[in-house]
């Protein structure tokens, strides 16, 4: 223990040396989160010449940083313009775009990098104490468990189709119905690609979320001046407001523990992401809040939920990669490559044979962290103004910059077309009622699930009682159940109290 | 119950252009895989079939609601004057002439020339001006960015070209 002690001190006063890497990096990957297309995992790679010549120490501290502040990163354009920089930003919007709209915008985004940062912070701390324990989490989490952590996420259609549930439904099932095009994963047989081989790969992600959120924003907010609500009190920047939303999210401090939990130990599982996360957070948070109505309309805690759990995803993905080598994702599988390149070899017998890097990327992770609620709580005052620039001007600079990010990732044209198809499909949604962000809900874990449940189906010959058949998984079903049917209780009970208090008056 | 006659009834035709497109994808769908193995088929025609469920029963429910007078066919919720007004269909063919123009013009000239033409629009062809030099001033920070820093992949035409050999030769 007093070993240990020493080491991470050692190991923060290291880390904290580079904080002239750290800095610049952070401001680096709120830019690259924010543009849909970039990513901390393709800006390593394009810098990643760069990343092998700094040394080991340096490289890992760069990368880590850039991770962890593209993810907050991907939430500023989600709340000011209502385009998530990545999938995982995907459940921020529902909030903190109502947020912006009401002219809270500054103090939507100071709950937002609060809720990152002690997120953050917090499952790095966790995770470095419990990792034995979590990495074993991705043993347990079998195609059935994972049937069930999705449909937790998809249940969140349902909630966001409260309004008019049969429009939210068919919203969501149509996402869903998309996210099937490609090949099936045992044949390969190719379904529903309109012959276009650039769609044998499923739908790509990235044109999916351009289209459905930034195209059809732009062409929406074209019918106003400015994206602030034009009721919304006018206000000259002010500290208040950072101060307010630093408030609101300190007092919620709960909210924002158990909703990053959700994200680290989604995070641990190999092959889940930010994006299960944040859905599987919000839906939660609602589900277990005394004012889920509020949910949609601007509400703190709809916005906290989502950007701590996938923060808490960032800590949890580095757990199977260094205890167990497995990367919990695409960034994570970059680090890889560069630390082997650097001869490291992962394993249990990391933390004892190079315990300043294993320490030292948890390290870097809860540094960057602590430094970057210091660098950019400040800047929400200007980011804010963002919701003030005329449409005119902020509409045409949306869809250019965001429909080339939608080609940025495999570099196909086809990529662009299919971000102004999603586009259309947006609009059409928005201006008639359907809930684009149910339709992207679909798109980004139908094929996750449809996977899970062939390869459940595969393993057990066909056999559908398989997705009852583990303990794990059971105990989950009851929980998605209860957590289906917990709202619709609280709601028949909130209603029964009200209801002799009408009389009353 | 009667209806309020000050209130504007549904336009529902626009409500049902996600379903009619959720119906037709789904038996595009379904053709497609009606000959394949099992493992292509048991999800698709789960999901597909509760689609199809659910969007028969809003074309129903839009049936009786135009039937009890409480909406119409009508498309005015998602086509309307205001799209020619506001610049909505000029905004609109100029990100689909975007699209079809950068690869043989590159990034850099097409982001310029859909920045001015867009904004142009938009604001009715007022501030031409301001409106020139704020599209060339992001598009030349975009090049600056994706191609000159990054490296980006991006689309690259004439402009892309001539900065390269200039950068090159000094």
């Amino acid at each position: 223990m007093g070993e240990t002690a020493l080491i991470l001190s050692e190991v923060f006063l290291d880390v904290i040396g580079y904080w002239w890497v750290i800095i610049p990096t952070i401001f680096l990957g709120l830019i690259v989160g924010g543009i849909p297309g970039f990513s901390a995992a393709n800006t390593i790679i394009i810098l990643m010449p760069l990343t092998l010549a700094m040394d080991l120490q340096m490289g890992l501290v760069f990368m880590v940083t850039l991770y962890c502040a593209a993810r907050m990163g991907a939430g500023i354009p989600a709340i000011l313009v209502n385009i998530p920089g990545t999938a995982g930003a995907a459940a921020t919007p529902l909030d903190g775009y109502p947020m912006a709209k009401q002219g809270k915008g500054q103090q939507a985004l100071a709950i937002s990098f609060v809720a990152s940062s002690v997120g953050g912070l917090l499952t790095t701390i966790i995770a470095l104490a419990t990792m034995p324990i979590l990495a074993r989490v991705g043993f347990y989490m079998h195609s059935v468990e994972m049937i069930v952590v999705m449909l937790f996420g998809i249940s969140l259609i349902a909630s966001i189709a409260a309004q008019d549930m049969l429009k939210g439904l068919i919203a969501g099932f149509f996402g869903l119905m998309i996210g099937a095009i490609g090949t099936d994963v045992v044949y390969a047989t190719p379904r529903g690609t309109f012959g276009f081989l650039e769609l044998y790969d499923g739908v790509p992600l990235i044109p999916a979320l351009v289209g459905l959120f930034a195209v059809s924003e732009a062409f929406i907010i074209i019918e106003k001046k400015v994206i602030i609500r034009e009721d919304a009190e006018p206000k000259n920047p002010n500290w208040h407001d950072t101060f307010e939303g630093v408030r609101i999210a300190v007092s919620r401090w709960w909210h924002i523990g158990w909703t990053s939990l959700i994200g680290l130990v989604i995070g641990v599982i190999p092959g889940a992401g930010a994006s299960i996360a944040s859905f599987v957070a919000y839906q939660q948070s609602r589900t277990f809040s005394k004012t889920p109505e509020k949910y949609g309309t601007g509400h703190a805690e709809g916005l906290i939920a989502p950007e701590s759990a996938n923060n808490g995803v960032t800590s949890g993905t580095l757990v199977p990669l260094l205890v167990l080598g497995i990367p919990g994702g695409a960034t994570a599988a970059i680090m890889l490559v560069v630390m082997q390149f650097h001869g490291v070899s992962f394993g249990p017998s990391l933390f004892e044979s190079q315990p300043k890097i294993g320490y030292g990327m948890f390290m870097a992770m809860a540094v960057a962290y602590f430094l970057m609620i210091l660098t950019i709580l400040p800047l929400s005052r200007y980011m804010s103004h963002v919701t003030t620039i005329p449409t005119i001007y902020l509409a045409p600079l949306i869809i250019s910059f965001t429909l080339v990010g939608g080609f940025v990732p495999r570099e196909y044209m086809f990529d662009m077309y299919l971000a102004l198809g999603f586009g259309v499909i947006g609009y059409i949604a928005r201006r008639t009622g359907y809930h684009v962000a149910a339709i992207l809900i679909g798109v980004i874990l139908g094929p996750l699930l449809e996977t899970y449940f062939l390869r459940a189906l595969k393993k057990s010959d066909g056999d559908i009682t398989t997705l009852f058949s583990s303990t794990i998984g059971n105990i989950l079903w009851v929980a998605l159940v209860i957590s289906l049917v917990l709202p619709i209780f609280f709601d028949w009970r909130r209603k029964k109290r009200n209801g002799p208090e009408i009389v009353v008056q | 119950m009667a209806q309020d006659p000050s209130e504007k009834p549904r336009q529902l035709g626009g409500e049902m252009v996600i379903p009619i497109l959720a119906i037709v994808f789904t038996l595009y769908y379904f053709s497609t895989i009606w000959n394949s193995p099992w493992t292509a088929q048991v999800s698709a025609f789960l999901i597909g079939g509760i689609l199809l469920g659910l969007c028969s029963l809003f074309v129903l429910r839009c049936v009786v609601w135009v039937n009890a007078g409480k909406g119409s066919f009508g498309f005015s919720n998602l086509v309307n004057m205001d799209d020619i007004r506001t610049g909505r269909i000029g905004l609109f063919i100029a990100t689909v002439l975007f699209c079809v123009l950068i690869e043989p013009l590159g990034f850099t000239l097409t982001t310029f020339l859909f920045l001015l033409s867009s904004m142009a629009v938009l604001s009715k062809f007022r501030n031409l001006g301001l409106i020139t030099g704020i599209a060339a001033l992001i598009s030349l920070i975009g090049w600056a960015v994706f191609i000159l820093a990054f490296d980006t992949r991006f689309p690259r035409g004439w402009f892309e070209m001539t900065m390269e050999a200039m950068l090159q030769n000094g």
